[in-house]
């Protein structure tokens, strides 16, 4: 099949064969084998954060960024889980990928691995969307190991899913990373997708308040007895060494869609709205028209989320019953609106209301 | 109605009153679930009552208290809080019962000033959850006697304690011994950057996994009114399982973590109000992937005649390799989906603990 004509059906949400998809991961690994652990582009650019199989945010994303490749993306990863379509999500970014190979960067992301999937729903997508005995999943898992791990933006903004680690000092210690494998629980590449900042409001400390402050400056362990915070010393520390002004990164829910950590030093970007159908939260993307110039395109959640397999009998109905209550405009033909973002539409709200189950709970 | 020609002169235009009814109209009714839906729209089309009212209580004793949602009273229907709740209209679905009111709100997950607020002050010293719908609430009301039960993420949040919980990821074990063997290597020949001794230990102890042993926020004028623990007593379970027409419902998570994607911590609550009683599940789930499952419940009932609450408190959990293989004998496609539904882990897992409490108004 022609690129061109995959990427037509992707953008209107159809899934391709399987035997499509197997191709597509083929030529995208042989593509991306090539590429170093850190890619250098440069601006402008427009910065993707987690996106969760949200499938209408991504077009959404490309309706308010710009289409591709008008507009060049980068994207920090987080593609599958937990959306209702992360198939859908991931195998038009891998479509868009190899049509304009210089115009889409994909980075890895914790979810792109084989562990994680399996846990939080894109390997139950792919069941049920290619049934029992397909190998899509592990066409597309495999195809994870070859992305990249992080970007570098006019040698200056250092890109990556997580964050730093302690096992990284410098840019070269990235590169020479093995990455062509499932995402380790352990070491540089375990980091760099997993870490987060941490910011300790100093007066927020109470008792033990000189260590705190000291650590918390430092990489710290988690809690959870593996995996790392970093403080703004670690953040300094790596810019200085490395020649950078900033980092950016995305691996964190923030409700205003950005996140800004050590006065700008550090900026989560978010970009899955109304995350998981359920935060209400707002998302955003990063618009990079140079290093010191961009601007942060805040969304909301597209109204056809909840819309894709539309019922358009239920809506005529509806909107007969409405015409019928409202007995002074019986005469006229129902208003026609545009059933695919009113969300005053009887079909939009009811849709979203029935599926909350009403249980029987004991 | 009025009509559809324009008024002259000022003053608002009917088509925007027509207009603003409308929306009001449908958004109200569209919060009627699917079925009852299209018997509502039936009942606007014909004056005459439905014909399937048997079932019901002749002259209903409840009252709506929010006039934005499906007026039970009259047609039956339960009231189902809207699913969008943000725009355009608040939405605070409550009702009354006797004495009894029953109110809930639903909204997104707090927004960073909040969550810093929350951070530094009302939960100083713990790392929040990922997400927390902190304005949200259910709260059930005694207006006669002037005392409260309402479940809310803060008081729920305020529970988790500040000390080391014990519990650590599966592969903790396996990442310190790593870290503290490549210190070990290093020590001969110390690279800046480095982690040293004293941060390998974790500096900032709270209970990750949000475990919270929350039983509601009781308020009360009257010092008399306090539950009694009797753990003799159970839940009227028969009345309880009676498919009583359901008057209210709503569900509703409170915090939810995914644990660095080591699992998930979710506290939810929802609720459902018959015509004799209600009842209200708390629910705190806990999965630590290879490690264990606890979930943690408390029900509270009501009988409106009576005036009597019943609550019950009821702690399980188990190690998560024997509840595996519990559930393997039955299923064995998609093993691990079980562990991920609470109920069946509440079903499963062996109780630790258990609580019962009534309270008396006469």
């Amino acid at each position: 099949m022609e690129l061109d004509k995959c990427l037509e059906l992707l953008y209107r949400g159809q899934l391709l064969p399987e035997v499509t998809v197997r191709a597509l991961c083929f030529k995208l690994k042989e593509m991306l084998v090539r590429e170093s652990n850190v890619v250098h582009i440069s601006t402008p650019v427009t910065v993707v954060g987690d996106i969760h199989g949200q499938f209408h945010d991504l077009m959404e994303i490309f309706h308010i960024g710009g289409p591709a490749p008008d507009t060049n993306y980068l994207f920090l990863g987080d593609y599958v889980d937990r959306g209702l379509y992360s198939v859908e999500t991931i195998i038009l970014l891998v479509a868009l990928k190899l049509r304009y190979p210089r115009r889409i960067h994909l980075l890895r992301g914790n979810h792109e691995s084989r562990q994680i999937t399996q846990s939080y729903g894109f390997y139950t997508e792919c069941l049920n969307k290619y049934g029992d005995g397909s190998k899509v999943w592990h066409h597309l898992t495999d195809l994870f190991d070859y992305l990249v791990l992080c970007c570098i933006i006019d040698d200056e903004l250092f890109c990556v899913h997580g964050g730093l680690s302690p096992n990284v000092q410098t840019i070269d210690q990235i590169k020479i990373i093995d990455r062509f494998r499932e995402i380790p629980h352990d070491g540089a590449m375990a980091d760099l997708v997993w870490s987060d900042p941490e910011e300790l409001n100093t007066d927020s400390i109470g008792h033990r308040e000189e260590f705190y402050r000291e650590s918390s400056q430092q990489f710290q362990v988690s809690p959870r007895g593996a995996g790392y915070t970093f403080g703004r010393c670690v953040v300094e520390k790596f810019l200085h060494t490395n020649d950078m002004s900033r980092i950016y990164r995305a691996h964190q829910l923030c409700n205003e869609g950005y996140q800004v950590y050590f006065d700008g030093l550090v900026t989560t970007v978010w970009s899955a709205p109304n995350y998981c159908y359920r935060c209400g939260n707002k998302a955003s993307i990063l618009e990079l028209y140079s290093t010191n110039e961009f601007y942060f395109n805040v969304f909301e959640e597209a109204p056809e989320n909840k819309l894709l397999n539309d019922n358009v009998n239920l809506l005529v109905t509806n909107s007969k019953a409405i015409a019928d209550y409202f007995d002074d405009n019986v005469s006229e033909p129902p208003q026609q609106e545009n059933a695919e973002t009113d969300i005053f539409s009887d079909a939009y709200q009811a849709r979203s209301a029935s599926s909350r189950r009403v249980e029987y709970f004991l | 109605m009025a009509d559809r020609r324009p008024l002259r002169g000022p003053g608002i235009n009917t088509f925007q009153i027509d207009a603003a009814r409308k929306v009001h109209a449908r958004t109200v009714q569209a919060r009627i679930p699917q079925a009852a839906a299209s018997a509502a729209s039936e009942r606007f089309i014909s004056p005459s009552p439905p014909t399937t009212s048997a079932v019901r209580r002749l002259v209903p004793r409840h009252v709506c208290n929010s006039p934005n949602n499906p007026p039970c009273a009259s047609c039956g229907t339960m009231i189902v809080p809207s699913p969008a709740a943000t725009l355009p209209l608040q939405d605070c679905p409550s009702m009354t019962i006797n004495n009894w009111t029953i109110s809930t709100r639903k909204k997104p997950i707090l927004n960073s000033q909040e969550l810093e607020d929350w951070e530094n002050n009302k939960l100083k010293g713990l790392t929040l959850p990922e997400m927390i719908f902190g304005n949200s609430y259910v709260r059930i009301e005694n207006t006669l006697h002037g005392w409260t039960l309402e479940f809310n993420a803060l008081d729920a949040l305020k529970q988790v304690k500040l000390a080391d919980c014990g519990i650590r990821v599966s592969y903790s074990k396996k990442w310190m011994d790593s870290k503290q063997q490549k210190q070990a290597q290093r020590s001969s020949s110390p690279t800046e950057f480095e982690v040293d001794d004293s941060s390998l230990k974790i500096a900032h102890h709270y209970d990750w996994t949000y475990t919270t042993r929350y039983r509601g926020t009781e308020e009360s004028k009257d010092q008399r009114y306090k539950f009694t623990r009797d753990d003799t007593q159970q839940l009227p379970l028969d009345k309880l399982s009676r498919p009583d027409h359901i008057l209210f419902y709503d569900d509703m998570i409170l915090f939810e973590d995914e644990l660095a994607d080591n699992g998930i911590s979710i506290l939810n609550v929802k609720i459902r109000v018959m015509d004799e009683r209600l009842l209200l599940l708390n629910r705190f789930f806990l999965r630590v992937d290879d490690v264990l499952l606890r979930v943690i419940d408390t029900r509270v009932c009501v009988e409106f005649d009576e005036n009597k609450v019943m609550r019950e408190y009821k702690e399980m959990e188990g190690d998560y390799k024997s509840l595996l293989a519990n559930h393997r004998i039955s299923h064995s496609h998609d093993p691990k989906a079980a562990l991920r539904d609470s109920n069946w882990v509440a079903q499963h897992a062996p109780v630790v603990s258990r609580e019962y409490e009534t309270l008396n108004f006469d």
